[in-house]
Parts: C-alpha cells; sequence; structure tokens
C-alpha cells in the first residue's frame, strides 16, 4: 500500500454550529495537504450554518434536526462513490473542530507510514484556552466510562506528544480508512451522540487494524454538544444521560459474554453509587439522569441482542487485542474517590477526565472552609491555624486529664455508661429489631440514639467502643473546635473566640460527662455550638441558606433530642420567642423555624411520644440513671456558676472569670441587644438547670428515683453567658486604648476571664478524670453462663450486686454483656415487677417460689460479680431450688437446679421436654404426645409470635400469665417458631426516609436551580455566579460561555 | 424610668436581680437531707424453710413455729427419702413433740404461717450406757458451708453427720483444722450425696490425732445438713452446735453456771497465726481472766483453754478476738460421778429473735437462759410455750450492758411435757448473746445439753432492688 494513492473525502457535520463553523472551514481549506474531496452534511440547524455551508460547499446534504452523528457521515458516504485504485481515507470533522493547518498532512504521514492504521486521531485542544488539553484518544473503563487520561484541565506542554496506539480517538478530526469503515458497517445508528467514536473505533481494532493518535496533528475542538452550549436535537435526552445509556449500550454490544455480564453488574453497581452520591450533592436531575440511563439499557434487552448480533461472534477472540487499551481497573474508583472528595470539600462532584460528556456544573465553596487558609503549603496551613492549635492544646489538655481512661484492661464503662461491648453490627441489629432478646425479653423500641452511635461506630471502623471513646473521651476538643468555629460569625478577634471556644470546652458540664460516662451530655455539648451558628443562620441569613440551615438544624437537633430530649425541650421556646421576635421582621423565618423545631419530631416520633406520655423522662438521656452521679442538694452557687454537680466537678469558682466577663458585658453601651440575648438565655438556662436538679425521675428500667443532672441546661446557660462575654471582647481593644480607668478594667476583665480557662484546665489536669468511669470493666457474665446461653436451652443469667446502700442491682442477660443502649429499652412493667419481686425473695433468702419464678423466666445461673457479701453469699447458698457452682473473691455462681429451657413441650401434667432454639426464632422437631399439651416460649406473649407444626399454624396461648405459648396437638412434627416485626420495619424504613430527605435538603447543594436546565448560551447567566462565589475555585462553565 | 433605662448599669442591675431571684429559687428548693431517700429493706416472713434433724432415733423430736398473724401453713416431717410424713404441724405458737424411731434423719419443710421462725430439735436421753447423757441438736437448714469446733478424734469419737435433702446430688468435703494445721484426708473429700442420701463419717479417718479439731464442712455443688456428735471416752455425749463462720470477734455465748470443766476451743482456719484476746462476761461485767488473758493459735489449726477456774462456776459468755478471723466453742463437762459433757459456739446476735423447741422444768429437769448484753443494755421478752394450753404472760427480762444474767425457765401450766421458749429483743436493745442449758440431775451425776441461741429465721428483710445494668459495672 506504501505505493498506493491516498484519497481524502472531508465530512463536515454541522448542527446549529455558526459560531464555530467559520473557523473550523478556515481549517479545513488552508490545510497544507488539501483533502481531495469535501462533503458536508447539515443536520437541519436553524442558525445560519446551512448558509455558511452553501457558501463554501458545492453540495450540502440537508438532513433533519434529528439525525444523529453517525446518520450524516453515513449519508455522506454514500453520496461520495468510492475511487477506485486508491486507499480512500475520511476525515471527519465536526462544526466546532477547527484543525491546524498542517493536521491533515501530519495525520496521512503516519496512515501511509503504517498500513495496519485504520483510524487516526489528531490531539484535541480546547477551543477557548488553546493550550489546554481535551483528548490525545480516548479509553473506557469497565464500567463504561470514558477516560482521557488526563488531568482536569491540563495544559498541553508537549508532555503526552508522540505516535501512540489508543483504543478510540474522537470522532471529531478522526481520519478513517473508507473501507475499514465501510467494512466494519460504519457509525452504530443506535448511537446518534456520544461513545460512537469508542463503538467504532472498538469495532475495526476488533477487525485487527490500529488505532492511533497523532499529536503533531492538532485540532481545536469546542465540544460544543458535550457542554450543552447548543442544544442536541439529535437525542430527545439530556446528554448525561444520553452519554451514560450510551457508555452502557457499547460495553454490552462489544464485550464478549463473560466480561459483558461482569460489566453489566459493574454497572448496575456504579450506577447506583453515582445516583447517591449525586442524591447527596443535591443535583437530582443528574441522579435521574444517571438512573434512566441504566433503565434505558436494561429495559431494551432486544437492542442490545441485535447489537451483539450484529458485531458477530468474534468479539472473545479479538477481546484481548482490545482489552490492553482499556483505561487500568483502578480508575473508576479513583474517580468515585474524585467524587466523594469534591463532594466532602463542598466543591460537588467534579470528574476530572472524560469531559467529553455531560459536564457537572459544580457547587461553589460553601461555609465552613475555614480551617484552610489561602496561602502556605498544607502543613504550614493546618498548623498555623488557631481552630487546629486550640483543638489540639485541648486535646493535650484531655490525654493528660484522662490518663487513667486511655489504658487499661478492660472496656471502657462506668458511670452512665454500660461498659461497651459489640461491634457496630450489634448495635444496628439493636436497633432495627423490633424483639429484643435481653433480659426476660421486650418488644419496646430501642432508644434512637443507638441509631446514631451504629452509624458512627460504622464510620469508625465499625467499633463502638472508638465510638463512646471519640465522642465521650474527646468531647472537650471536640467542643472547642465547633465552639470556635461557630464565633467565627459573631467574631473577627481570634484571641477573643480562643478565649471563648476555650472556657465553653472546658465547662464542669463536660468534665463532669465525661467523669460520670454521661455520653448523651457529652453529644450534645458537641453539638451546641453548631446549634447556636445555624439558628442564626436559620434567622440572619439569605432566605435559601437559612432554609439549608433550617433543615440542618433540625436533623442536628434531632441527634442531639435522641441522646439527651431535654435539648428538644430547650429549643422550642427558644425557638418560639426567635419567631415572635423575628417571624415579623423576615419572610420565610417562621417557616424555617417551624421546620428546625419540628424536624424532630419527625424523626424521632414514636420515641418522642414515649417520653411525652412520661414527660420527667425527658429529664434523661442516654445511658444509666443512677443516684451516685448526681448532686442531690446541688448548691444554688453551683449552679449560677454553671457546675452541675456529681462527679468530675472542679472547684465550682473555677467558671468564675466566665460570669465575670460575662457581667462586664452588661456595662458596655454598644450590642447591648446581644448582650441581654445572652443573658436572657443564661439566665433561662440557669432557671432550667434548677428545675432539672430538683426533680427527681426514675429510671426507664425501673429502680430508685434520682435528681436529674442539669448539665444539658447549663450548657445552654453557658452559651448564652459567652455570647455575652464575647461582645465585651470585642470593645476590650478599644477600652485598653482608651487607657485610665477604663484600661485599666479592661485589662482586669481580661485577666479574670482568662483565668477561668486556664484554671479548669488546670483543676482537671491536676484531679484527673476520675469518676465511676473506668476502663477496668472485664464481663459480667461467666465463661459458664455464656457458653451455655449459646445452646438450644438458651440459658440465661441473673447478675447480682450490692450497691452501697443496701440496693440490690440485678439484670437479666442472654450470654452477653448488654449492649450500649440496651439498658435503656423497657421491659414490660408487670413482668418486671414480677422479676423484681423474686430477686427481692431471693437476695432476701425468705425462701418461697423465687427460684420457681426465676426459673420460669428461663434463669439458669445467679452470678454475683466482684467480692460477693457474705450474707449474700449465704442466702444464696442457703435457696433450695440453687446450687453453688464457684465462689471466689471474683465472684459467685449458682446454678438453678430446675431451670426452664426457652422453649419447651409442657404436658397436661406439667412435665416439660426442652426444645432447642435460637436468640429469636426456632426450629425443631417434636415428638407426639398426649392432649393438652402447650409449646412454651419463655418471652412476653405478643400477637406478633408465629408458631407453626409442619406449616399448619398453632393457636397462640398465654402460659403462666405471661409467656407466649402454643396449643400442640397430639401429632409431633417440625415446629417453628418466628417473630414479625411488620411496624418496627415499617417506621424504621420510614426514619430512614425522612432522614434522608432532611439530610439531602441540608445539604449544601449546587447554587444554581437546576443544573442542567438547557440555556442557549447567549442567555446563560455568567454573572450570577461569578458574583455570588468567592471565585477560589476555577470556574469552568462560566469562563467557557 | 427613661433614664434608668438608657443607664449603662440598668442591665447589670437588672441581671443582678434575676440572678438573686435564681439564688432564691434554688435554695428555697433545695432538699434537707443529702442522702436520697433510700427505700429501706421490707421486713417479711420468711415463707418456706427447712431443717434436717441429722439422727434422731430415739430421741425426742420438737417442731415449733412462734404464734404470729400469718394465714395457713404446715410444717411437715418426713424421714428422709420417704414420702409419706411422719407428722405434720398446723398451728403455729404450739410445739409438737413425738418420738423417732428410725435411724434415718428426719426432714421439716415448712411453708406459709408455720415457716416464719420454725425451729426443730432432737433431742436424746440416756441413763446408762456409753452414750449417758443428754445429748440434743438443733435440726438446721442445709447450707452450703458449715463450722464446728470441739474436741478432735484423738480426744473424742466424732461423727460427722451429712444429709443431702434436695433433689439434686451434692458434693461435701470436711476439712479439718486441728492442732496440725488443716486437713482435708481422703475420708474427707469428694464426699458426693445423691438427693436424699445420708451418710456419717468418722472424724478419726479424716484426722487421727487431732485432739481439738474445728471442721468446715462445705460443699462445690448443692447443699448438705451437716451435724457433728461427739462421744467422749470418760463418758459424756452431745452434738457440736454450728458456730458462726470465722470472723475477728467471736461470742461464745450460754456458759453454764456451776462446777466442771470449761474448755474454750479456738481455730484458726486462715493463713496467718492469731493471738487471740480471751474476755470472759459475767453476772459482775467483763473481764480477762487471770493467766489466761491470751491464747496463741498457729494458722490452719485450733488450739483450747481451760477457763474452769476462771469462771469459778458463774454462767457466762466469752468473747474471744483477735486480728484474723477465728472460730470458737466451749465444751461444759457436767459434774457428778459419771459424766456429761455440753457444747456450746459462737453465735450472732439474736436480733431476730430466738427460739429452743424443746425445754422441760419438771421431774429433775431445768431449763436455764443465759443471756449476754457485751455492748449496750440489753431488753428482752421471754415468751414459754407450752406443748397444751394457752401460753402464759410473757416475762420481761434486762440484761446491764457487759453482763451477762442467768434467767431460770419456770413451768408454765401445760408444759409438763415439754414448751418452747421464744426470746425477743425489745425495742432499743442492745446486741444480746445467749443459751439455753438443759440439765438434769440424775443420781450418777449431771447430765447437762446446751444450745447457743439461734437467730430465728422468722423474718427476713427485703432489699430494695432495681432491675438496672448497674450490676454489670461497679
Amino acid at each position: 500500500m506504501h505505493n498506493a494513492r491516498h484519497i481524502v473525502t472531508a465530512v463536515v457535520v454541522a448542527h446549529d454550529g455558526a459560531r464555530w463553523l467559520p473557523e473550523t472551514l478556515d481549517g479545513l481549506f488552508g490545510q497544507t495537504r488539501p483533502v481531495d474531496r469535501a462533503l458536508a452534511v447539515d443536520n437541519g440547524s436553524r442558525d445560519g450554518s446551512a448558509a455558511l455551508l452553501a457558501e463554501a460547499f458545492p453540495r450540502v446534504i440537508t438532513l433533519s434536526r434529528s439525525a444523529g452523528f453517525g446518520e450524516a457521515v453515513a449519508e455522506a458516504v454514500r453520496a461520495a462513490h468510492p475511487v477506485e485504485g486508491a486507499v480512500e481515507w475520511l476525515w471527519l470533522l465536526h462544526d466546532d473542530c477547527a484543525p491546524a493547518a498542517d493536521a491533515l498532512e501530519c495525520l496521512l504521514e503516519i496512515a501511509e507510514a503504517d498500513p495496519r492504521a485504520a483510524v487516526l486521531g489528531p490531539k484535541l485542544l480546547d477551543w477557548l484556552d488553546r493550550r489546554v488539553l481535551v483528548e490525545i484518544g480516548v479509553t473506557v473503563d469497565k464500567g463504561g466510562r470514558r477516560e482521557t487520561g488526563l488531568e482536569y484541565r491540563e495544559y498541553d506542554q508537549g508532555q503526552h506528544d508522540g505516535v501512540r496506539e489508543s483504543l478510540a480517538v474522537s470522532t471529531a478530526g478522526m481520519l478513517v480508512r473508507r473501507d475499514v469503515f465501510e467494512q466494519v458497517g460504519g457509525f452504530d445508528d443506535e448511537l446518534p451522540l456520544f461513545r460512537d467514536d469508542i463503538d467504532l473505533c472498538w469495532r475495526i481494532r476488533a477487525a485487527g487494524h490500529r488505532v492511533l493518535v497523532v499529536t503533531d496533528a492538532v485540532a481545536w475542538h469546542a465540544e460544543a454538544a458535550s457542554r450543552r452550549r447548543r442544544r442536541i436535537a439529535a437525542t430527545g435526552d439530556h446528554p448525561r444521560r444520553a452519554d451514560r445509556r450510551n457508555a452502557l449500550y457499547v460495553l454490552a454490544a462489544n464485550l464478549p459474554t463473560g466480561a459483558f455480564l461482569a460489566a453489566l453488574v459493574r454497572g448496575i453497581v456504579g450506577s447506583l453509587l453515582r445516583t447517591l452520591l449525586f442524591l447527596l450533592a443535591k443535583q437530582p436531575a443528574n441522579a435521574l439522569d444517571e438512573i434512566a440511563a441504566l433503565a434505558a439499557v436494561l429495559g431494551s434487552p432486544g437492542r442490545i441482542r441485535r447489537a451483539r448480533k450484529r458485531r458477530g461472534k468474534a468479539k472473545r477472540k479479538t477481546y484481548p487485542q482490545v482489552r490492553k487499551y482499556f483505561a487500568p481497573p483502578g480508575q473508576g474508583l479513583r474517580r468515585i474517590g474524585e467524587m466523594v472528595r469534591g463532594w466532602l470539600a463542598g466543591t460537588g462532584p467534579v470528574e476530572s477526565a472524560g469531559r467529553h460528556h455531560a459536564v457537572v456544573a459544580e457547587p461553589g465553596e460553601e461555609e465552613g472552609e475555614e480551617l484552610l487558609s489561602d496561602s502556605g503549603g498544607l502543613l504550614q496551613r493546618i498548623f498555623t491555624s488557631p481552630a487546629v492549635l486550640l483543638t489540639l492544646a485541648l486535646l493535650a489538655v484531655t490525654l493528660v486529664a484522662e490518663r487513667s481512661l486511655l489504658a487499661g484492661e478492660g472496656r471502657i464503662g462506668g458511670g452512665a455508661l454500660p461498659p461497651v461491648y459489640g461491634g457496630a453490627r450489634d448495635l444496628w441489629d439493636q436497633y432495627l429489631s423490633g424483639f429484643h432478646p435481653i433480659g426476660v425479653g421486650t418488644s419496646a423500641d430501642a432508644p434512637p440514639y443507638v441509631a446514631v452511635l451504629a452509624v458512627v461506630s460504622t464510620l469508625l471502623l465499625g467499633k463502638p467502643w472508638l465510638a463512646v471513646t471519640v465522642l465521650l473521651l474527646g468531647c472537650v476538643p471536640l467542643a472547642g473546635l465547633t465552639a470556635y468555629l461557630a464565633t467565627r460569625r459573631v467574631l473577627d478577634d481570634v484571641p477573643a473566640r480562643l478565649w471563648i471556644a476555650a472556657s465553653y470546652a472546658l465547662l464542669p458540664v463536660a468534665t463532669g460527662a465525661i467523669a460520670a460516662g454521661r455520653l448523651g451530655t457529652a453529644v450534645v455539648f458537641v453539638l451546641l455550638p453548631v446549634y447556636a451558628v445555624l439558628a442564626a443562620a436559620v434567622i440572619g441569613a439569605e432566605r435559601r441558606v437559612a432554609r439549608r440551615a433550617a433543615w440542618a438544624l433540625g436533623l442536628l437537633l434531632a441527634v442531639g433530642t435522641a441522646f439527651a430530649p431535654l435539648v428538644w425541650l430547650l429549643a422550642l421556646p427558644l425557638g418560639g420567642l426567635a419567631a415572635l421576635a423575628f417571624g415579623g421582621v423576615r419572610r420565610g423565618v417562621g417557616v424555617s423555624l417551624a421546620i428546625a423545631l419540628l424536624t424532630p419530631a419527625a424523626l424521632l416520633g414514636p420515641w418522642l411520644y414515649t417520653l411525652v406520655l412520661n414527660p420527667p423522662r425527658f429529664l434523661l438521656e442516654a445511658g444509666l440513671h443512677r443516684p451516685g452521679l448526681v448532686d442531690a442538694r446541688l448548691a444554688p452557687e453551683a449552679l449560677l456558676l454553671l457546675s452541675p454537680g456529681g462527679p468530675g466537678m472542679p472547684p465550682v469558682w473555677v467558671t468564675g472569670g466566665v460570669v465575670f466577663a460575662a457581667l462586664a458585658g452588661l456595662l458596655l453601651r454598644r450590642h447591648r441587644l446581644f448582650v441581654a440575648a445572652g443573658w436572657t438565655l443564661a439566665l433561662f438556662g440557669v432557671l432550667v438547670a434548677i428545675l432539672v436538679a430538683r426533680t427527681r425521675v426514675a429510671p426507664v428500667s425501673g429502680g430508685p428515683e434520682a435528681h436529674a443532672w442539669p448539665g444539658v441546661a447549663l450548657a445552654f446557660a453557658a452559651t448564652g453567658l459567652l455570647v455575652a462575654a464575647g461582645v465585651a471582647a470585642r470593645r476590650i481593644g478599644e477600652l485598653r486604648a482608651a487607657g485610665g480607668v477604663r484600661r485599666l478594667s479592661a485589662t482586669l476583665v481580661v485577666l479574670v476571664a482568662c483565668a477561668a480557662p486556664l484554671l479548669a484546665a488546670g483543676a482537671w489536669i491536676w484531679k484527673g478524670a476520675q469518676g465511676p468511669l473506668d476502663r477496668d470493666n472485664v464481663s459480667a457474665v461467666p465463661a459458664l453462663a455464656a457458653a451455655t446461653a449459646g445452646e438450644g436451652e438458651r440459658a440465661r443469667t441473673l447478675i447480682l450486686r450490692v450497691a452501697g446502700d443496701g440496693r440490690v442491682d440485678y439484670t437479666i442477660v442472654r450470654g452477653r454483656d448488654p449492649l450500649v443502649g440496651e439498658p435503656d429499652i423497657p421491659v414490660a412493667e408487670d413482668l418486671r415487677k414480677r422479676v423484681d419481686a423474686a430477686v427481692a425473695g431471693l437476695a432476701s433468702g425468705r425462701g418461697g417460689d423465687d427460684v420457681a419464678v426465676l426459673g420460669s423466666f428461663a434463669v439458669r445461673f445467679v452470678v454475683a460479680p466482684g467480692k460477693v457479701p457474705e450474707t449474700l453469699a449465704r442466702t444464696l447458698d442457703s435457696q433450695p431450688g440453687l446450687a453453688r457452682v464457684s465462689l471466689s473473691p471474683i465472684g459467685g455462681i449458682w446454678q438453678l437446679t430446675r431451670p426452664a429451657p426457652r422453649l419447651s413441650v409442657v404436658d397436661a401434667k406439667g412435665a416439660a421436654v426442652t426444645l432447642p432454639a435460637g436468640r429469636v426464632n426456632a426450629s425443631a422437631t417434636v415428638p407426639s404426645g398426649g392432649g393438652g399439651r402447650l409449646l412454651v416460649l419463655r418471652e412476653p406473649a405478643g400477637p406478633d409470635w408465629r408458631a407453626t407444626l409442619d406449616g399448619v399454624a398453632l393457636e397462640p396461648r398465654v402460659a403462666e400469665g405471661w409467656a407466649q405459648a402454643f396449643a400442640l396437638p397430639e401429632d409431633g412434627g417440625v415446629v417453628t417458631v418466628t417473630r414479625a416485626q411488620f411496624w418496627r420495619d415499617a417506621w424504621v424504613v420510614t426514619q430512614g426516609l425522612l432522614v434522608l430527605v432532611v439530610v439531602v435538603l441540608a445539604l449544601p447543594g449546587a447554587k444554581n436551580d437546576d443544573p442542567l436546565a438547557e440555556s442557549p448560551p447567549e442567555e446563560r447567566p455568567t454573572g450570577r455566579r461569578g458574583q455570588r462565589r468567592r471565585g477560589r475555585t476555577p470556574d469552568t462553565v462560566g469562563a467557557a460561555s | 424610668m427613661r433614664t434608668f433605662v438608657e443607664s449603662r448599669f440598668s442591665l447589670l442591675a437588672m441581671v443582678l436581680v434575676a440572678s438573686l431571684a435564681l439564688y432564691g429559687v434554688a435554695l428555697g428548693s433545695r432538699p434537707d437531707s443529702a442522702a436520697p431517700p433510700v427505700a429501706p429493706p421490707v421486713k417479711a416472713a420468711v415463707h418456706a424453710v427447712s431443717a434436717v434433724c441429722p439422727d434422731p432415733a430415739g430421741a425426742r423430736v420438737s417442731v415449733v413455729t412462734p404464734p404470729g398473724r400469718g394465714e395457713r401453713g404446715r410444717a411437715v416431717t418426713r424421714v428422709l427419702g420417704r414420702p409419706e410424713p411422719v407428722a405434720t404441724v398446723e398451728r403455729p405458737g404450739t410445739p409438737w413433740y413425738g418420738e423417732a424411731r428410725e435411724r434415718a434423719p428426719l426432714s421439716v419443710s415448712a411453708d406459709g404461717a408455720m415457716a416464719a421462725g420454725l425451729e426443730a430439735a432432737q433431742t436424746g436421753r440416756a441413763v446408762s450406757g456409753r452414750l449417758r447423757g443428754l445429748s440434743a441438736a438443733r435440726c438446721v437448714e442445709p447450707a452450703a458451708t458449715s463450722w464446728f469446733v470441739g474436741p478432735g478424734p484423738a480426744s473424742a469419737e466424732v461423727l460427722v453427720y451429712l444429709a443431702n435433702i434436695d433433689d439434686t446430688r451434692a458434693s461435701a468435703e470436711i476439712v479439718a483444722y486441728t492442732g496440725e494445721g488443716p486437713i482435708i484426708g481422703d475420708a474427707g473429700r469428694g464426699l458426693l450425696l445423691a438427693p436424699g442420701e445420708h451418710r456419717v463419717v468418722n472424724l478419726k479417718d479424716v484426722a487421727p490425732m487431732a485432739q481439738v479439731a474445728a471442721l468446715e464442712v462445705r460443699t462445690h455443688e448443692g447443699r448438705v445438713a451437716a451435724a457433728v456428735r461427739a462421744v467422749l471416752p470418760g463418758g459424756g455425749v452431745d452434738w457440736l452446735p454450728a458456730a458462726a463462720p470465722p470472723a475477728p470477734r467471736a461470742i461464745v455465748s450460754g456458759v453454764p453456771g456451776g462446777a466442771g470443766r470449761r474448755q474454750l476451743f479456738v481455730a484458726v482456719p486462715g493463713e496467718a497465726d492469731a493471738l487471740v484476746d480471751v474476755k470472759v462476761v459475767t453476772a459482775d461485767g467483763t473481764y480477762a481472766l487471770k493467766g489466761r488473758e491470751q491464747l496463741e493459735v498457729p494458722a490452719g489449726s485450733a488450739g483450747y483453754l481451760e477457763l474452769a477456774t476462771g469462771l469459778a462456776g458463774q454462767p457466762a459468755s466469752v468473747i474471744v478476738t483477735s486480728e484474723v478471723p477465728v472460730v470458737a466453742g466451749l465444751m461444759s463437762v457436767g459434774t457428778g460421778t459419771r459424766q456429761d459433757v455440753g457444747f456450746t459456739a459462737s453465735s450472732p446476735p439474736i436480733d431476730s429473735g430466738s427460739v429452743v423447741a424443746d425445754n422441760r422444768s419438771s421431774r429433775g429437769q431445768s431449763s436455764r437462759l443465759v443471756l449476754t448484753a457485751p455492748a449496750a443494755p440489753g431488753r428482752v421478752r421471754v415468751t414459754l410455750l407450752p406443748a397444751r394450753g394457752p401460753a402464759p404472760a410473757p416475762s420481761q427480762v434486762e440484761v446491764p450492758a457487759g453482763r451477762t444474767r442467768e434467767v431460770r425457765l419456770a413451768l408454765p401450766p401445760g408444759g409438763d411435757t415439754g414448751y418452747a421458749v421464744l426470746v425477743e429483743p425489745l425495742p432499743g436493745s442492745g446486741p444480746v448473746y445467749g443459751g439455753r442449758t438443759l440439765e438434769e440431775r440424775a443420781r450418777t451425776g449431771l447430765m447437762l445439753t446446751i444450745q447457743p441461741l439461734a437467730p430465728a429465721r422468722t423474718w427476713t428483710y427485703v432489699p430494695p432492688v432495681a432491675d438496672s445494668a448497674a450490676a454489670v459495672t461497679d
């Protein structure tokens, strides 16, 4: 072929391209190696393209607006008769693709040199910024994503130059051998736009030819269609959807069967993942495109079957030739990673590579990005940020103070926190299930904070102890960080902000929450500054931002409420006040406030309702409520000085500086409204704290009443005080400049104020985080009991501990220690009383049927961990029906001589046969027997239990006044016991959807209303985006238009 | 007004007034007592109780429950291992007496009104032969651990009676703390008792050489009712009462007056040697005996001290104190040509009252209470419950602080076949310890038996309970 004559037929396809066409035509007709023939196809342009073409070409083929690129080329090829005795080349040009003068020459040079080359493509550069690389060949990954191998906006510095093979080249400027083109059947009609190039090159490669990129040849390409700079008529869909659909189609049509199936799975998963990401980024239109594309491909299997048939059976044989030009497998993951990162960074899911499909308009910079300042290297930026420095300092203080909690033999726990066992999965199980196989069994709902904890645990490697460690032990540095960031809008004075944040983080509320293991207060304490800043946005920000802030506030209020429901009660009157004050002034504030306040009610509905039925429980929080953790006679001065009492309290005067500074703020004449508002909040918080501290509440699980802990209310009060003090801090500089008495008093205030956080930190470090919380908790369930609980009998264990005041605390466990959250799941009142009475009787040694009652609850072991008081040991020893297994200084174990199994068959005479059972459901073989037999399941009777015998439903009964039983016929068979949980499932799904909706509504999204709204270039609102954003991120779309 | 509002100090004044008001509210609502009122333990009648008489063959068995306000109840007496009852007692307040024939333990199981304070005893009497003397045993509840202290196999024939009345097997072990240290021995190890089984172990097989022995009968699983009988070669037989578990302070009460040896046994089951202080409490006060102030007992062994000369025939209690836990008991030897012995042992105070089922005050027999109030003055009410007829009016007995008082029990009407005695501390009384001595003046010599007053299982205190995961943390 070396000596063969080469003929080049240029085909220009235009569609509303009058903006670019003149330059394109100049490029075409100014080639150093002129084309031999030139044909133009106009796909129904309405902008004068047709006229331009008519001027330049002798003949213009006119097609309808809906015709695609491939159809146009096919039409042109049909019109140009083949030339005998020559190698004919087709040079395909878009109307927005201007070739450099020597482009064709360079391409042909290589084409002549390499007889196997059937397709050659130029280096494509950007139309406007002519140094920016657009494409140098293109490939796909196994998910169908187009991959150019270029960085986002990569400049051409010759780094990719050279002739190279590629899977495909763009149709813009593509030089393709006519015979090969016709041999493979031209473009696929199913691909009017997008991916036609890849599909064609794939088939050409499969036919044994080569596809080359010749970087010496250059063309400038505007990518008008894919960048939505013009309407697309060839396909009715959004370009993104068409692009995705075609991507999947090309893969489906060309891959051999095995790879096809794998790609199908990958495509489905990838599409769903991207849909989710787009939803999270609040780009529902993109999400819709993504999912619609998938549906379009999956929905027409016939199309794919035909396409595959057309491509013949050689797919598998030639696949290795094609596959090596695929993008490496990591690319897809990297891309998704970039999307996630982009989304987290608030810039939206920008896809850096493969721009030859729809480009998503990225949202501008969002708030909260001030961690990083503009200049300097990353490390320097991080370590000079005051927020980071403050957090590190607080972290150091925390680590020193919590030295006793950081290492230990066992699990963290104590005080209000039950030792943290299990994994995130256990927490999910607990939250999702409608029946809890704990204690004597309960179908009450798990408290919603378990779900929050499960989410955090899942993120933290699935380890709840890590989640608890971070949230509880780390609450001081976290609260310092949130407080510092929250003050950004109020104050621009960094030292004052640092003071506020440090004072807040080191409040006695925090140290007390840590010492007593109050996870609920710790979480609320961290969230409170966020509430403040979001509430400010709801009231003061521009309407759309305010609405978003309202959703976010509602969501976070729900989280806080789940941990400490008092938060919601406190927020209601404050929100009401704000609505009264600002509702008339700013439009939409009332609605936004209503959103913020009612979202928790919607998200936590059924659980909040149980609290409403039992209002004192609003004063409780996540974890155990025990008398030893509160100061029942909390002094008035402690309440006024923000000290909530209980373990972990510094001296009461430590917070004096904060109060003093806030009082000083009252003397200023400016910003009196802010100071007054802060003080109002503070006094309100203290009033609520007094009421809380003086109220006695019974724990959810029953037991002695104890005073509630006023930590949350005092944290509110502290927030108010710090607002008042912070306002004063703005004037400090002025006052000091003023000199004289003012200067003196200002200095005094500063000194006293700064003493507060320093003293608090010092006191905390000095005393350490001493408290009931420790890290020495070991399992209270003996190995014997744990092992037995896993067997079919499902034996339960009663754990007894004599508290200091003579009270006996007990809990029934099933082979493992209680998980976080489980103690907060109430047991039916009547059952609890029955067990209470039996345990009390057992501990008193009065004899009688107490042991038998415990046995009827399937209790088999009685365990007293730790050193067993002599009287208790003697009492248990002398109990008929109870035999000692062991007694040592680390604890005693007794065993019931006649325990009842979880599942048994009880005949009319009362004789029982044990059946093996699972944790919830059971399946076992029942022998045949006499009449009047009962299948007894020792769980609280309820309508959700179902039992079948060989598939026939059994009639439910109630045994011993509480247990679920079923009447058994005389015949034996396989009996199956299951539990339905329709309502729990229904609520959890509803709640999940509600949370999703609120999250989506709350998340920062794209700034323009609909990033995919089609707008003609001249109408594109270039200014709006530019003005609103701060211009730090490159504005690709705006700049281009 | 306007000037006030515009004044620099107006806000400050308002805040200060509001703060003062809050202070007032907080002060006014502050509860008076720091401790949150914890529900006190509830006094509740015992619902069910069982007792085992170790070997009542030929002896008189007594069963009594103090009169109460309870509803109905039954105390059923059975020979161990047989379902049919020997006797059923349904009237609280009236003792029941019967003769047992079979050489097998007898179990007494009571519920309802009969359970609250059930007391049973077996009293044997022989006027001649090797077993001459009064030998009484309080029928005890099965337990996981029982303590006894008395003469060892070298100075007496000591038999340990074990019975398992539960429906699960029991595995027991006998540990002897002798002068030579703790001994378990093959005979004392791994004593398996099937449900309803009983057996007798001769202590000689466990620790043959011991002069003095403290015994710990403990179970690895299940419970056993344990009893120990000692037969002295020189004459004298009796059952050893169960002693209080080891404690740094033990009060051996009910030492009868009169002549004869008084031998104090002290055992130290722990791992440290003990220097034991011994004091006696008599009608004259509390004092240490000259020359017998202290007793040295090596770890894991037992020792004894003769007290007769110091006591000079006075009824007394002995207070034994040590830095390490000790178990103490006392042997009292009667006078006459043929001797009889009685044993007492350290016991807890009778805070919840105490019942002795079998007392007699006729045909040469006499019953006496020896009451001691070691710390604060004691005031007790003594009620006699005759086998027939109504109970006479109770009498009140005052015991001065730090002294012992002997009370002779007069024969109540209808009590000639026997009567029970109920001793209840009155409100405001200090802790009272005591013992009951039953004596018979026979021609050949005094026969006696002693029973330290054991707290009656009439009431128990039901503690407040809370279903709380706090049970798994500390």
